[in-house]
């Protein structure tokens, strides 16, 4: 019998996932190979990769994953314009922080037994308007 | 006078304040990867530092740092300054009419007085009782990474103010290669101080220096949640060299102007 999924656990902090762009280098280059440093909050659990484009985040069945991004200039732009992962393991929605328009992403893990689940980052960079997107894959893993 | 440099300081707190220590869960960045420094998005950061000269050899100016420590996994920082009370008012403001309009329904349509209670209870969440010894950077309600107040069994969920810069000392500091002090923006009604420094770029070499940081633990104290501090420190480097500064944008500078090649 598969694990049963657990039920939305709101007492518990998300993990967050952080992703910190150099904007001024990815514009620069066009790609955020070199300008991308991935962290999440979840180190104690096992997460690996901190700091690089592949950082493995250690997720189980129930867990809430937030995703938002700093510039790594503080006046530059940067946002998430979507994440692309398989929708069978979590279906991220973007919201915003009450009162203002910063967004984050957000969504439950819904199964245990998911081994390594590559993902996409679309970023939002500057006043371009093609989104740039993650060439080494992040990834969850069970 | 050259474009001010940004240090970010990006500290895991809730790792931190478990492991007692920033190392491993501090992670710095600058913007001066051009010019040659290494260890970016680690907490092994060498800032490197050229040199600016006139043409006779004589210094042209210095170098301004500014450092800006952020919270992983926080609310960031991109919300404006002040969110937390702005969310405190915000949600006394949305518990107030809640209250008023429990009082304006005519009594024999109450509903369940209790269910309206709890729900009172939530949107009003759970403040931050705030002593002059414990007065954090966040001291209205306990806030979930989603910016939504969260009441007192939920507490577990909530977010970390970012971590405060209380000094910058060491090496660099004692040899007199740089003066960092602690600033106050133009927005002096909220938290808005930061540390800057200037830097001394005639005295090429590798120096370190070193920030204490104060993070701030959510505890329950006699009933009331409060804002421990927690001082922990945090080293990185300087690297100050003899080459000439070049200009981020055109990537050039060796020359008289700084405009690239025809």
């Amino acid at each position: 019998m598969p694990p049963r999924a657990k039920t939305r656990d709101n007492s518990r902090a998300p993990i967050s996932i952080t992703a910190v762009l150099d904007a001024v280098g990815a514009l620069a280059a066009g790609s955020v190979r070199g300008h991308l440093y991935l962290y999440d909050t979840n180190k104690a659990g096992g997460s690996t990769g901190f700091g690089t484009e592949e950082l493995r985040t250690r997720v189980r069945a129930g867990d809430r994953v937030l995703w938002n991004c700093l510039a790594l200039e503080c006046e530059a732009f940067v946002g998430i314009a979507a994440i692309e992962v398989d929708r069978a393991v979590i279906e991220p929605e973007r919201k915003v922080y009450p009162g203002t328009d910063v967004a984050y992403w957000i969504g439950t893990v819904k199964k245990d037994d998911i081994d390594v689940v590559p993902y996409r980052i679309k970023f939002l960079v500057g006043t371009r308007t093609e989104p740039i997107v993650t060439t080494l894959s992040p990834t969850l893993v069970g | 006078m050259p474009q001010q440099l940004a240090i970010i300081l990006l500290v895991d707190v809730a790792n931190a304040l478990e492991m007692k220590t920033l190392e491993g869960n501090a992670y710095l960045f600058d913007n001066m990867k051009l010019h040659g420094s290494e260890g970016q998005g680690t907490g092994e950061l060498v800032t490197a530092i050229h040199g600016s000269y006139w043409r006779d050899g004589s210094q042209a100016t210095e170098q301004v740092l500014n450092w800006l420590p952020y919270s992983l996994g926080s609310i960031p920082p991109t919300v404006p300054r002040g969110y937390e009370a702005e969310r405190a008012r915000q949600t006394d403001r949305e518990a107030l009419s809640e209250l008023e309009a429990m009082v304006h329904k005519p009594a024999n349509q109450g509903g369940d007085a209790a269910a309206q209670l709890s729900h009172l209870q939530q949107t009003l969440g759970t403040r931050v009782r705030s002593t002059r010894r414990t007065r954090g950077p966040a001291t209205q309600k306990i806030l979930d990474v989603t910016g939504n107040v969260i009441s007192y069994d939920g507490a577990a969920a909530h977010t970390y103010p970012p971590p405060v810069i209380t000094d910058i000392y060491g090496e660099a500091v004692d040899k007199k290669i740089m003066y960092p002090a602690e600033y106050g923006s133009p927005d002096m009604v909220t938290d808005g101080w930061y540390w800057s420094a200037t830097v001394d770029s005639t005295r090429p070499g590798t120096y370190a220096y070193t920030m204490a940081v104060q993070l701030h633990r959510l505890l329950l104290q006699g009933g009331d949640w409060t804002w421990e501090p927690v001082d922990l420190t945090c080293e990185s480097k300087l690297r100050i060299v003899s080459e000439p500064k070049r200009n981020a944008f055109t990537k050039s500078g060796l020359g008289l102007l700084p405009i690239p090649p025809a």
